[in-house]
């Protein structure tokens, strides 16, 4: 699964780093038009830069989807990303696709995101989850059910460790990439995301997901 | 099945989750505006060079003045120990 979506990714980065998820078509025009709106935007041009927020934010909120369930929270994250991308766009030197770059910011500002919620000491995610109603029907789990299982499941190991999965996960990346995005050593992702998995395993078996979530079975 | 496997299998069912649409452009562009606004001018510095040069010439003068006034204070213990020094301690 992982494999595949790897491939998944990297045929998003061949076309340009357009999210294949939005149904957005890839052409030449695209990708010049926003290297347009990109220049223009460091010179000013707020409405070009409406128009690659406009163009972005589907994606961003995607990724960031999995670092809060709370719609309130995901909506100021990615405000968060779009103003931080505004005020770095003269260091972005185009040798990546935009939707890359902005993944990387919008990676960071999760990371970060959690953090804080760490030092506040805050149980946000454990609270969240137990709101959760419990499919009666076990023969089948939404996706949405299935998203917040591992969201409650992730959130209880720690920040770093959740970070390499989520992005192993959700974002189809591979530890070089994840080494690459967050400025980690490779060896290191790897060390994680091996510990990481494990550490997800021993959490279900000893929280009985799967007795709750019976359709895996 | 292995736990690992029921996990990936939780995880690709997660991955068809509809994500909330989020419309943010024009909360981020009013964030960027008024981030623009908030930047206050930047301080002229000549006035404060002014002030810290005459600040600057006030205290080499204090300096100045206690150096000397340091060099021309006597130790008041040194009546004290004057006579012991030239005492012979055998």
């Amino acid at each position: 699964m992982i494999r595949e979506a790897r491939t998944r990714t990297s045929e998003s980065y061949m076309l340009g780093g357009i999210d294949l998820a939005t149904g957005r078509e890839y052409n030449k025009a695209v990708e010049d038009q926003e290297r347009l709106d990109i220049r223009a935007s460091c010179q000013g041009d707020q409405e070009a830069y409406r128009r690659l927020v406009e163009r972005h934010q589907r994606q961003v909120a995607g990724l960031l989807w999995r670092f809060t369930r709370d719609k309130g929270v995901l909506e100021e994250l990615v405000q968060e990303v779009f103003v931080q991308a505004y005020f770095s766009l003269s260091g972005y030197r185009g040798e990546g696709s935009f939707a890359g770059w902005l993944s990387c910011i919008a990676t960071r500002t999760g990371y970060r995101f959690w953090k804080k919620q760490s030092r506040e000491n805050a149980h946000y995610e454990i609270n969240e989850a137990d709101a959760v109603e419990q499919p009666e029907d076990t023969d089948e789990v939404t996706p949405q059910e299935a998203g917040q299982v591992l969201h409650t499941l992730l959130a209880q190991i720690n920040e770093t460790d959740r970070l390499v999965l989520t992005l192993m996960y959700f974002d189809g990346c591979s530890t070089e990439q994840i080494a690459e995005r967050m400025g980690w050593n490779r060896a290191m992702v790897k060390m994680r995301a091996y510990r990481a998995r494990n550490k997800l395993r021993a959490l279900a078996e000893e929280q009985g997901i799967w007795e709750t979530l019976g359709w895996i079975r | 099945m292995d736990t690992l496997k029921q996990i990936d299998r939780l995880v690709s069912r997660a991955r068809q989750e509809v994500v909330p649409v989020v419309d943010v452009a024009d909360r981020v562009l009013w964030r960027i505006r008024t981030a623009g606004v908030g930047v206050k001018p930047p301080v002229p510095i000549a006035p404060l060079g002014i002030f810290a040069g005459l600040s600057a010439v006030a205290a080499s003068i204090i300096v100045f003045l206690a150096i000397h006034a340091w060099m021309a204070m006597n130790n008041p213990m040194m009546e004290l120990y004057r006579p012991v020094q030239v005492a012979s301690l055998w």
